[in-house]
């Protein structure tokens, strides 16, 4: 990458190093970007002349002293090529079946000692997963806040806005996806964020001629400029079983149904896999035949009261309803009421 | 890579080139290491065609005195180049600084002042010059080579 920038510095946090992200081709507005160490990891900048010179000194038979100065030898350091990404996300990524936009997050620092522009592509299709998430975009964290922000980070488009980033700088990548509606609970997904040097790649030593930065060679480095990083994915889908029971007691102590005896309905719903579900309501008629008995609405062995008032429980007139909120894969809830046999 | 060998010699006043001059002149080589097929490693000095940081490199100073009568107390100094870190040499007779040349001796002999106020012993990296004195006179004729090495920062 022949770019002669070599911005250094920062704005805003004093204790991280801080340089600006261009754009190969951008007219986008240039973001601030961090990277932590405040000394270049990669070493000396490319395009730095080292010169060489030595001076001697020795007496001469007449008593004088004479000195002398040596050539000047200089080379050039030549532009490292060298990147490392990172999934900054610490973790599967909870998705939902067919859901889109997921995010997964990564860190590409140039780890080189040049300015470099990088390519971005993000692999769906990698092996040592259970199912294929569609990679539908790249976006560049342009303001460097750490946050995806639709409309305000920049898509990434190859070629067009490869980020370009000064020696030991870092932007942070996110890579948006559409999981498959088939996926399910506790599924894994997985995404690479691949990064190479826009100026080359391949086994470590391979050089560019002329095309470092100041005017020396590209070198591709240990990384053989080329590096990536997985992010996976995790369905979190639940489902839930409704049971319900019985319960007769007759006025003569026994379980008969007739007139006057009274049944308790129990209704247990349990909530199966590793997501929860949201707004889960109960409800049930009061068959025909027998009328409800007020007051008996029952939510995990604590009583609701009839009316549609603060707690999650009602009478409705014909049958009850019990707003159980958000409940969690694993758990399960039972409510229970009486009716009177008519 | 592009090795510039600029020839300051050439830019000097005559007299200084004159035959009665001890001539000096500095060269680079890179180290490098490759393994043969039998898997040793094999060791050669290169040209620096292609520099990157921590590259071990070689600077070769060689001497010749062209005057007609011997050069004595004949004493060579080199400053360590900037974004070279010194990582010793194989010549006899040399002398460490740094401090910029002020101060000299062998390595363990020599400190640096912390921020603090406090002294450490110095390392190789701490090094900013490097000199020999050269004991014998050089006769007419006669001449030597001297060598340390470095590595890019």
């Amino acid at each position: 990458m022949g770019s002669p920038r070599l911005t250094r510095g920062c704005g805003f946090a004093k204790l991280n190093h801080c340089s600006p992200l261009h754009y190969a081709a951008g007219v986008l507005a240039a973001g601030t970007i961090c990277a932590g160490a405040p000394a270049y990891a990669a070493g000396t900048p490319a395009g730095t002349v080292i010169n060489n010179n030595a001076t001697a000194t020795y007496d001469l038979p007449d008593g004088g002293q004479n000195s002398v100065t040596s050539n000047t030898v200089s080379l050039i350091v030549d532009e490292l090529l060298d990147v490392s990404v990172a999934s900054t996300d610490g973790g599967d990524v909870s998705v939902a079946p067919a859901a889109a936009n997921q995010l997964l997050t990564f860190r590409v620092t140039n780890a080189g000692n040049g300015s470099e522009a990088f390519r971005l592509t993000a692999r769906d299709n990698a092996g040592g997963d259970d199912f294929d998430p569609s990679a539908t975009s790249i976006v560049l964290d342009g303001n460097g806040n750490g946050t995806y922000e639709p409309g305000i980070d920049i898509v990434y488009v190859a070629g067009s806005n490869d980020p370009v980033l000064t020696p030991d700088a870092s932007v942070l990548v996110f890579v948006l996806s559409s999981i498959p509606a088939g996926a399910t609970d506790a599924q894994r997904g997985r995404v690479d964020l691949v990064a190479v040097a826009a100026t080359g790649s391949g086994a470590p030593g391979t050089a560019f001629a002329g095309q470092g930065q100041g005017g020396g060679d590209a070198v591709v480095g240990a990384t053989g400029a080329d590096a990536e990083d997985d992010g996976y994915y995790r369905v979190a889908a639940a489902g839930v079983a409704f049971v319900k029971s019985a319960t007769v007691a007759d006025p003569f102590g026994g379980s008969t149904r007739v007139p006057g005896a009274i049944v308790t309905y129990r209704l247990v719903a349990t909530v199966t896999g590793s997501g929860s579900l949201a707004n889960l309501r109960i409800a049930d008629a009061v068959p025909a035949g027998s009328s409800y008995r007020p007051g008996t609405i029952t939510l995990e062995g604590a009583p609701l009261s009839d009316a549609a008032d603060a707690d999650s429980g009602e009478f409705t007139g014909t049958g009850i309803a019990v707003r159980l909120g958000t409940v969690a894969g694993g758990a399960t809830r039972t409510v229970t009421f009486q009716v009177a046999i008519d | 890579m592009r090795f510039l060998l600029i020839l300051f010699a050439l830019l000097l006043p005559a007299s200084a080139m004159a035959q009665s001059q001890v001539a000096l002149n500095s060269q680079v080589f890179v180290e490098r290491t490759t393994t043969d097929s039998n898997g040793a490693a094999r060791t050669s000095l290169e040209p620096p065609g292609v520099v990157t940081p921590g590259d071990r490199l070689v600077f070769v100073l060689s001497y010749r005195n062209n005057a007609a009568a011997p050069a004595t107390d004949f004493v060579v100094t080199n400053p360590i180049p900037e974004s070279v870190v010194f990582a010793g040499t194989e010549s006899a007779g040399s002398v460490l600084s740094v401090d910029g040349g002020q101060s000299w001796g062998a390595l363990a002999a020599l400190s640096v002042r912390n921020a603090d106020g406090s002294s450490r012993p110095a390392a190789l990296a701490d090094v900013t010059h490097i000199r020999w004195r050269i004991a014998e006179p050089i006769p007419a004729g006669g001449g030597g080579e001297l060598r340390f090495r470095g590595i890019v920062k």
